[in-house]
């Protein structure tokens, strides 16, 4: 059975950009600020990905612990070293943001040079590379196509039964619900934050790992992905994790299928376009339900359709 | 007489300042004075530039009577337009300065269009929206090859032709020097004016201000519009100054961030710390790219990669350890200069030095 690449395209895009919002979501929760390095923490797991197939001659799939202890410490190293003291001296949250850019410029700048790096002592392309080739295969598909959704099963799943029935997953809800109010209660409101910044710089790392086995690797991909995962993100609610699965989701499915479906009607010169759609994607959520998916009141919208359809 | 190194290095860096100067100056108006965190400020710029880089190369074609597709035959039928300016030079500045008008009003228009969806939102939103529509004017640029050529960039004719080659880089500078300070005065005017007051209400205490009867988010609309607009005339002389566009040339750390980065180093709701931001920046720059080749070869990459790195550490310094900047804000002066004068009574020594030096 042949299916259509694009399947595949969906599928792998659309989890790993679920997985991504979870993480900048996870993030947000914690010390509101729109972390716009998320994406650069993928782009480490891509680069871990790329030494643990070319440099230490494993299957890629090994990096996936590399990647998030890598990215993890990274995110962790931003919220502790720089974030917490601007947040102690009360820094708005514009400074803040502008911090996370500052820290992107500077992972950038980063794995730029370990990409040089790279070429220039291991002899390997480290730039617009991918790992396709050395991906397993499973049912005459490569494995990617399983692992990536199953990777978003396994995380809601934990993150459901974290959340909602270990004394860990409470004591963060309440962290991330009212600061104050936990502190008086004796939860480790510091602790709790820092273990968010690790779960969701880690997540990310796992997102660029995996990407790396069906789609470019670059030191730049930051950029090119960051729309895209606020527009997930947004589409979510930003502050709930079901949310950004959800966004993450749909928006990953309507980019590939949508940029498919589009050139098919009006012309191959239509794919370049393809970044457009998470702006329309943020612009239509802002618009028609600026607090996401989470936000819209699901059961009166659907009392409103019956009545709607029984009228006629 | 061929212009000495030196001379041009002093040349071009006085240029570069004048335009980041009323790039920076509407980026400090917008988050300096009203608190509007625009991620997105290369949307404006970048658009002034496409506008310069697509509008009067075709307008003077066509005066001139020359055939071809603009994109295509670019160079030829910019070295002919070139030519042709020589003896047109009144329209040439007619078809500049209405040019410069075009960018504003296309700015000024984005600028609204992009923060609409977003303006009654949080902060964060905004940024994130803007943020996002910023990385799309490369991506327009690039593809859309009659707006500037795509990947492959496009030159633009220069109005100043008429001049032999030898003055015509300091002309230009001069030129670009004037105008920088004619916006200078403006946005000098503007915080300084009841507008100016209000947008720091807006910032400072958008409740407040909404209380006493203001529309914060019209208001705001209003400084994203009209910073918008000046900001993609810095795009549009930009583009005039180097003689080209090309869409790759439009990204965030140069006209985002490197801009934010100035504003930081000069102090926020501070004009005058726009200038000696800006100047510090683009001196340290011009000295970075100037030295550049001798560092090549003694570090395993590409040495660009190490002057972000040095910034991103600079900025994040900066936010760490000094805020406020080199100039923190101070009571505000009006139109007619009272509340500054009633602010020098205060304050010792040094208070009284800096004000001899600076004000």
């Amino acid at each position: 059975m042949a299916l259509d690449p694009i399947f595949s395209d969906a599928v792998i895009f659309a989890s790993l950009l679920s997985l991504l919002s979870i993480g900048l979501t996870l993030t947000y929760l914690t010390t509101r600020v729109p972390n716009f390095a998320h994406a650069s923490f993928a782009t480490i797991g891509v680069y871990m990905a790329l030494v643990a197939t070319h440099i230490w001659g494993a299957t890629p799939y090994v990096s996936i612990p590399v990647a998030f202890v890598a990215s993890g410490l990274v995110a962790v190293s931003l919220y502790v070293f720089i974030l917490k003291p601007l947040i102690r001296k009360g820094a708005s949250q514009a400074i803040l943001m502008i911090a996370t850019l500052a820290f992107d410029l500077i992972l950038i700048a980063g794995l730029n040079i370990f990409a040089d790096f790279v070429v220039q002592t291991f002899r390997i392309a480290s730039r617009e590379f991918t790992l396709r080739s050395y991906d397993a295969e499973l049912a005459g598909l490569p494995m990617i196509v399983f692992v990536a959704p199953a990777a978003i099963i396994v995380l809601s799943l934990t993150l459901y039964i974290v959340l909602k029935k270990t004394k860990f997953g409470i004591a963060m809800r309440a962290a991330t619900e009212n600061q104050d109010l936990s502190e008086t209660v004796g939860i480790n409101v510091k602790r709790i934050y820092v273990v968010s910044w690790m779960l969701g710089g880690g997540l990310a790392g796992v997102a660029g790992a995996l990407m790396a086995l069906w789609f470019q690797g670059d030191p730049n991909l930051g950029p090119l992905m960051i729309p895209s995962i606020f527009a997930a993100s947004i589409a979510g609610g930003f502050l709930s994790i079901y949310g950004a699965i959800a966004g993450g989701l749909l928006l990953g499915f309507t980019e590939v299928l949508g940029t498919r479906f589009l050139a098919g009607e009006f012309g191959s010169w239509l794919i370049a376009y393809r970044p457009l759609i998470p702006l329309a994607f943020i612009v239509v959520t802002l618009m028609l339900a600026p607090r996401g998916m989470a936000g819209i009141n699901w059961s009166w919208l659907e009392r409103r359709v019956r009545r709607h359809g029984s009228g006629d | 007489m061929v212009l000495e190194t030196e001379a041009i290095f002093l040349i071009d860096l006085l240029a570069i300042f004048a335009i980041y100067v009323i790039v920076n100056l509407s980026l400090n108006m917008e988050f300096g004075y009203t608190g509007i965190p625009n991620f997105g400020k290369v949307l404006a710029v970048g658009a002034g530039a496409f506008v310069a880089a697509s509008i009067p190369g075709r307008i003077f074609a066509a005066m001139a009577g020359i055939e071809g597709d603009y994109v295509l035959d670019n160079l030829a039928i910019v070295s002919q337009v070139n030519a042709w300016l020589v003896d047109n030079t009144g329209i040439g500045f007619v078809i500049f300065f209405l040019t410069l008008g075009m960018a504003a009003a296309v700015g000024g228009g984005l600028g609204i269009l992009t923060s609409y969806p977003a303006i009654r939102m949080r902060g964060d939103y905004l940024a994130i929206t803007l943020l996002a529509f910023g990385e799309s004017i490369r991506i327009i640029g690039n593809n859309f090859t009659p707006l500037a050529g795509g990947t492959l960039g496009v030159q633009l004719p220069d109005p100043l032709s008429f001049l032999p080659d030898e003055i015509r880089f300091s002309v230009a500078t001069l030129g670009l020097i004037l105008i920088t300070a004619a916006v200078f005065v403006f946005s000098e005017k503007m915080v300084r004016s009841p507008l100016g007051r209000l947008l720091r209400a807006v910032r400072d205490n958008e409740v407040a201000a909404e209380s006493l009867g203001k529309d914060t988010a019209r208001i705001r609309m209003k400084v994203i519009m009209i910073s918008a607009a000046l900001a993609a005339v810095g795009g549009a002389l930009y583009a005039f100054y180097v003689g080209g566009a090309i869409a790759f040339a439009y990204d965030r750390a140069s006209w985002t961030f490197w801009p934010f980065l100035m504003i930081l180093i000069g102090g926020l709701a501070n004009n005058k710390g726009v200038l000696f931001g800006t100047l510090i920046f683009v001196t340290v720059r011009k000295l970075i790219i100037f030295f550049k080749d001798s560092f090549e070869g003694l570090v395993p990459f590409d040495i660009i990669w190490l002057d972000f790195l040095l910034l991103g550490v600079i900025l994040l310094a900066i936010l760490l350890y000094r805020p406020q900047g080199l100039f923190v804000e101070k009571p505000t002066a009006t139109v007619g200069g009272g509340a500054g004068r009633a602010g020098k009574g205060r304050g010792g020594a040094g208070r009284r030095l800096f004000n001899l030096l600076f004000r």
